[in-house]
């Protein structure tokens, strides 16, 4: 694998606010990289000056190791899916996926039968004479989908591509997009602040805050592995203990915990909820449930301990206990369950 | 509307009042054109269309119809092209510079008709415009500009800015954005500005007293001639034509706009 494409110190100032600052990153080719993060982190920003709509304040891109930081958008080679799709309401079907073609001076025959290609492709084949107005929303993102693969650039760029479908359709859309991107092997860069679409889309998920880059790395491993509390809070749901370490142990609350990365000084743990179990073993303590929600699969309880309040999760298909306010019980989560964070200031 | 309530007796008077005010001055031009004298009257005896035999076998009636017809095509040519590569352009940069070009543009708007002719009148001397075809397209053409600029800004204000950056991140160039883009797009609105720089043309008289004497004789001017020499009811039959001709633009003028809500 070779990288597609890289940020070098990239940066970008309105004045005195900082919209992105110091971004670094390497994607390879072929790969889904999704940037995720709450409204107003950058994310938006950043691919705008990867398409070349919004110019940096400072640092490199580079396309294929070509620099194109001072390239216009029409010179960079990408397609790129807008939130709300952008699709030209005056053109067909058809003519919306050979407008990129047209510009390229391609003749009828040519565009004829890539546009076929590219519906096949999408799965609208036959619904190339329809205006835009006519389609439903799954369909107007599918063509717009098939727009800007058609040329084949180098670069497919989404923003938000999924966000205003509903949400059976986001996750059949979700399915189709992760198909499309092992059919056609391009390397897609995807902007979202949904976390669910982020982890079951990508390859590489960088989660941005405030501008700056927090992580970046597999799904899984910014799941298991949060570096912030940050990260840790955004991505999913976490209870968060304050203690002291000193090796392969932390004091929290009055208990001495077992965690398998603890050395020394202040700490903070992050603990997902589903790795608390109702059960002996390491790290067990006494509870009290607080309250409880049922979620279908599962049930959410917080539960009051010598920690704090903890969430719990546990599956609802033969639940080890029937979940009542009150109710006494022992919880325990083993000695690699918890992950040590930094905590990051603005965090709440 | 669904569920409103009826307007009062006192509110529809007045309204029907105002639109009486507006309309019946024009109206009256019509009976006028009919009438059966040989001076501007009411008919006395019966309804005649002598006098736009009058208009139809003169010459000279026919000659400034024309006239005014090819002066007002041209201007709107040149206004249109104008105004709208303006309009884009202010929309696409959107500063502080072009909020105050945007409100230049609109000063033929503002500024008297009268005030503008007599510094036309100087500049044109300088150039040998006057009295000549080019000289009252130019003038007409640029005071027509605020119309299009109008007309061609208000759509591109509902015009989505994703649908060029769309355009341009697929390869388009300026050109080609300006061709498939916007400009089908803001059609309805540069229509829109064509037709009233047409009408603003066809009917301006001010401008045309300073710059044109006898060569150029548009219709507005010969009426106004008319009027002051004799009281020939032929005028009152080309005005007619003239309100005719503004309606059926104003009715053009409905239908895009119409086509574009859809």
């Amino acid at each position: 694998m070779s990288t597609a494409l890289e940020l070098n110190a990239l940066s970008k100032r309105y004045g005195s606010f900082v919209a992105v600052e110091n971004a670094e990153l390497r994607v390879e080719r072929g790969a889904f990289l999704t940037l995720l993060g709450p409204s107003g982190s950058g994310k938006t920003t950043i691919l705008m000056m990867i398409a070349g709509f919004t110019e940096p304040t400072q640092g490199r891109i580079l396309l294929d190791g070509r620099d194109i930081t001072a390239l216009p958008p029409e010179r960079r080679d990408f397609g790129m899916v807008f939130q709300g799709y952008a699709l030209f309401p005056h053109m067909t079907v058809a003519e919306n996926i050979a407008f990129p073609l047209r510009v390229r001076g391609m003749t009828k025959a040519t565009r004829d039968e890539k546009v076929r290609g590219a519906l096949d492709l999408v799965q609208l084949t036959g619904f190339a004479d329809r205006l835009p107005k006519q389609l439903s929303g799954g369909q107007q993102q599918r063509v717009a989908l098939a727009r800007a693969l058609v040329f084949d650039p180098a670069l497919l760029l989404l923003d938000e591509p999924l966000s205003a479908l509903d949400k059976k359709l986001r996750a059949e859309l979700q399915d189709e997009l992760r198909a499309l991107h092992r059919r056609v092997g391009r390397t897609f860069i995807n902007v979202t602040h949904d976390q669910d679409e982020a982890l079951s889309l990508s390859d590489t998920v960088a989660i941005l805050n405030h501008g700056r880059l927090q992580q970046v790395g597999a799904p899984a491993e910014l799941y298991e592995r949060p570096r912030t509390r940050f990260v840790a809070d955004f991505l999913g749901k976490s209870n968060f203990i304050r203690g002291r370490a000193e090796p392969g142990l932390v004091h929290a609350g009055g208990v001495t915990l077992r965690q398998h990365d603890a050395t020394s000084g202040d700490v903070l743990l992050s603990l997902r909820p589903e790795k608390i179990a109702i059960a002996e073993g390491d790290n067990a303590l006494d509870g009290r449930i607080a309250s409880w929600s049922y979620l279908g699969a599962g049930y959410a309880l917080v539960v009051d301990t010598a920690l704090g309040a903890l969430r719990v999760h546990l599956p609802s298909w033969r639940a080890p206990v029937a979940p009542a306010e009150g109710l006494q019980l022992r919880i325990a989560f083993a000695a690699d369950a918890a992950t040590i964070v930094q905590d990051d200031a603005d965090a709440p | 509307m669904m569920g409103g309530y009826k307007p009062g007796w006192f509110a529809r008077t007045l309204s029907w009042g105002t639109a009486a005010y507006l309309v019946l001055p024009i109206l009256i031009v019509i009976p006028v054109s009919l009438t059966d004298q040989r001076f501007l009257s009411l008919p006395h005896h019966g309804l005649s269309l002598r006098h736009y035999a009058t208009v139809f076998a003169s010459p000279e009636w026919i000659g400034s119809i024309l006239q005014s017809f090819w002066i007002a095509l041209a201007a709107t040519v040149l206004s249109v092209v104008a105004g709208t590569l303006f309009a884009v352009a202010a929309w696409r940069l959107d500063r502080r510079s072009t909020q105050i070009l945007s409100a230049l543009m609109l000063l033929p708007l503002i500024v008297p008709s009268i005030v503008y002719a007599i510094g036309l009148y100087r500049y044109f001397g300088w150039w040998d415009l006057l009295d000549r075809f080019l000289g009252v397209v130019i003038a007409h053409g640029v005071t027509g500009i605020p119309y299009v600029v109008i007309t061609v800004s208000a759509a591109l204000a509902s015009f989505d800015p994703r649908l060029e950056q769309a355009a341009r991140g697929m390869g388009a160039s300026l050109p080609q954005v300006l061709r498939w883009v916007i400009l089908p797009r803001i059609m309805p609105g540069v229509v829109s500005g064509a037709i009233f720089a047409f009408i603003h043309s066809w009917d301006e008289l001010i401008i045309v007293l300073f710059i044109a004497s006898r060569d150029v004789f548009t219709l507005p001017r010969r009426i106004w001639d008319g009027i002051n020499e004799n009281l020939d009811p032929a005028m009152a039959a080309v005005a007619v034509l003239l309100i005719g001709m503004t309606l059926i633009l104003l009715l053009l003028d409905m239908l895009v706009r119409r086509r574009r809500d859809d």
